[in-house]
């Protein structure tokens, strides 16, 4: 059963977004992009904080938003939760307060309270004020705050963009864990690919106002759909073919073999950083212009004969390649995909 | 204090009268206005336009344009006076007008900013924990708007005590009915009684700079 549908039409000066969207039921769904592509306006347009143009928001069997027959609910009716990018917790109240705030008064409302507290890992800072709190602690209280009154729906805003790594990972466990145990449907924005790799079901990307994928995780990471929705889940690398000579595509950076034959759509070939292997017998041809030493791995920037630039990441284990140096990549046929350039008139690949 | 009394007997009383009614009014509409101004709805840019004009037009010519509207002939005034028999020039009310009218825009543009700025998104999480208008207003607004609340209050405040020129065409300057502070510091220069006109100023500066620190205090809390 669907969720949430909606179909939106927005615009403001510089800005349009149009597009349909629907969300089974509980879960949590990554939305992706580019800054600017819309994706917090979406939870907005959801939420009730904007009005749309045109369009409807239909949740279960509810109507939320319908232009054209006059129904638009405010915020407090549409049984949903936000949770903002800066917490925007309530300076004044405490943390007891804040995650209290949007529960009815009843007499279990104090237990709630306190359950939700133990429950993010907050007993003893019950009357602290979110002044008194650490950034991660703030997010807790926001996330418990958002999840109190048992919303239908829960629509987060870029929810780790202000924490280090550490507390991001503790945070997106706690997120998927209070998700499953509340069986909420969840709208998850981020620019963070790790959040949408760790914690969603689902992942759409967006660009330029436009839904352009969304399928179950695992689908949307194998299969990006085209170039532009490809670069914004983790493919560094898109090169623009030339020609294709059966499974292989050729540009002026040189030639690659593919797992799959191209359609006769694809234009672009992408490939994954890290699947190729420096030091073969054949390959393509590379200068290493850049080693960066990222921990775990080396990053590697190579130098096509076109002067395309080439991510590649080598597992600290292999020997690597100094800069400067000259030498073959092997790229696997499942390294690469073939697919289409997308809306975008060319391929932005970088150069040297 | 007998030296000062002796200056212009009625003059503090009335002033801090007119201050502190004036305070309470700024208190409800700063706040109300502020709330409202930061809301889209039609006609929003006439509000704030009139609520902002005491800051750019000239207190004389404001209390001149009030005078004909409130004057016992005025568009306002006439009625008011037929039907209720009730005379709002040279009266007090006309001097809490006039101290209103000049530090609304001093209450209201902080509010309003406050609102605009980092309040919008409490406001907006309020919204979607559930809450109405009113209960957000009073749960969330104005504690989060309580420092730009007391900064403009004190900005009121202060022109309230220092007002002359609505308050001059309002007001009437009637000795012992509608001399303020201000004006009886005004009248006793025209008298060259420079040294009443000196003790009065000096306690002017006195009491805005208590209420200054006073209300400076109320927004840390």
């Amino acid at each position: 059963m669907t969720e949430l549908s909606a179909h939106l039409a927005f615009r403001r000066p510089g800005f349009d977004l149009r597009l349909r969207l629907a969300l089974p039921g509980a879960g949590i769904t990554a939305l992706l992009g580019p800054s600017g592509g819309g994706k917090s306006t979406l939870l907005r347009l959801l939420a009730g904080l904007e009005r749309p143009r045109a369009g409807h928001i239909r949740h279960r069997q509810r109507l939320w938003y319908a232009r054209a027959a006059g129904i638009d609910l405010a915020p407090r009716r549409r049984d949903l939760g936000f949770m903002f990018q800066d917490h925007a917790l309530f300076p004044h109240l405490s943390v007891a307060e804040n995650i209290g705030y949007g529960l009815a008064r009843a007499p279990d409302r104090a237990a709630r309270v306190t359950r939700w507290i133990e429950r993010v890992g907050l007993g003893g800072l019950a009357q602290r004020r979110p002044g008194q709190l650490s950034g991660g602690q703030r997010q807790r209280v926001a996330l418990a705050r958002a999840l109190a009154p048992a919303p239908a729906l829960l629509l987060l805003d870029e929810p780790f963009s202000a924490l280090d790594a550490s507390l991001r990972q503790s945070l997106r466990l706690l997120l998927q864990e209070l998700i499953a145990e509340t069986a909420t449907c969840a709208l998850l924005v981020s620019h963070d690919l790790e959040d949408a790799r760790q914690c969603a079901d689902r992942v759409g990307v967006m660009i330029g106002g436009r839904l352009r994928r969304l399928d179950e995780a695992e689908a949307v990471f194998a299969a990006p759909g085209d170039a532009e929705v490809a670069r914004v889940l983790g493919w560094p690398n898109t090169l623009a073919v030339t020609r294709w000579e059966g499974r292989a595509a050729c540009g002026p950076w040189g030639r690659v073999e593919l797992a799959r034959a191209p359609r006769r759509e694809d234009s672009v070939v992408a490939l994954l950083p890290d699947g190729p292997r420096p030091g073969a017998r054949a390959g393509l041809a590379v200068e290493i212009a850049r080693v960066i030493d990222m921990g775990p791995y080396r990053a590697l920037s190579c130098r096509l004969p076109d002067r395309t630039a080439l991510r590649i990441h080598l597992p600290r284990a292999l020997p690597c390649p100094a800069r400067g140096e000259r030498t073959l990549l092997d790229v696997p046929p499942g390294c690469a995909i073939a697919l289409p350039a997308g809306t975008a008139k060319t391929i932005q690949s970088t150069r040297y | 204090m007998s030296a000062l009394l002796a200056c212009s007997p009625d003059a503090l009383l009335l002033s801090l009268r007119v201050v502190a009614v004036t305070l309470a009014l700024l208190l409800v509409a700063g706040v109300g206005l502020g709330y409202l101004l930061s809301l889209s709805f039609p006609l929003r840019w006439l509000l704030d336009a009139l609520v902002s004009l005491p800051l750019v037009f000239p207190p004389i010519a404001i209390g001149f344009f009030l005078l004909m509207l409130f004057g016992r002939h005025g568009v306002l005034g006439a009625p008011l006076h037929a039907q209720l028999g009730w005379e709002l020039v040279f009266s007090f009310p006309a001097l809490v007008l006039a101290a209103f009218i000049a530090g609304l825009p001093l209450v209201v543009k902080p509010v309003q900013s406050a609102i605009e700025g980092s309040a919008r998104v409490l406001v907006e999480a309020s919204y979607t924990l559930g809450k109405g208008r009113l209960e957000t207003l009073w749960r969330v607004v104005i504690p989060a708007v309580r420092p730009s609340l007391a900064a403009g209050l004190t900005l009121g405040a202060g022109r309230a005590f220092g007002e002359v020129g609505i308050t001059l065409m309002l007001g009437g300057n009637l000795i012992g009915s509608t001399e303020t502070l201000s004006l009886a510091i005004y009248n006793h220069v025209l008298d060259g009684d420079f040294t009443c006109a000196t003790r009065l100023s000096l306690l002017l500066g006195g009491i805005s700079l208590v209420l200054f620190l006073l209300l400076r205090r109320l927004g840390r809390l």
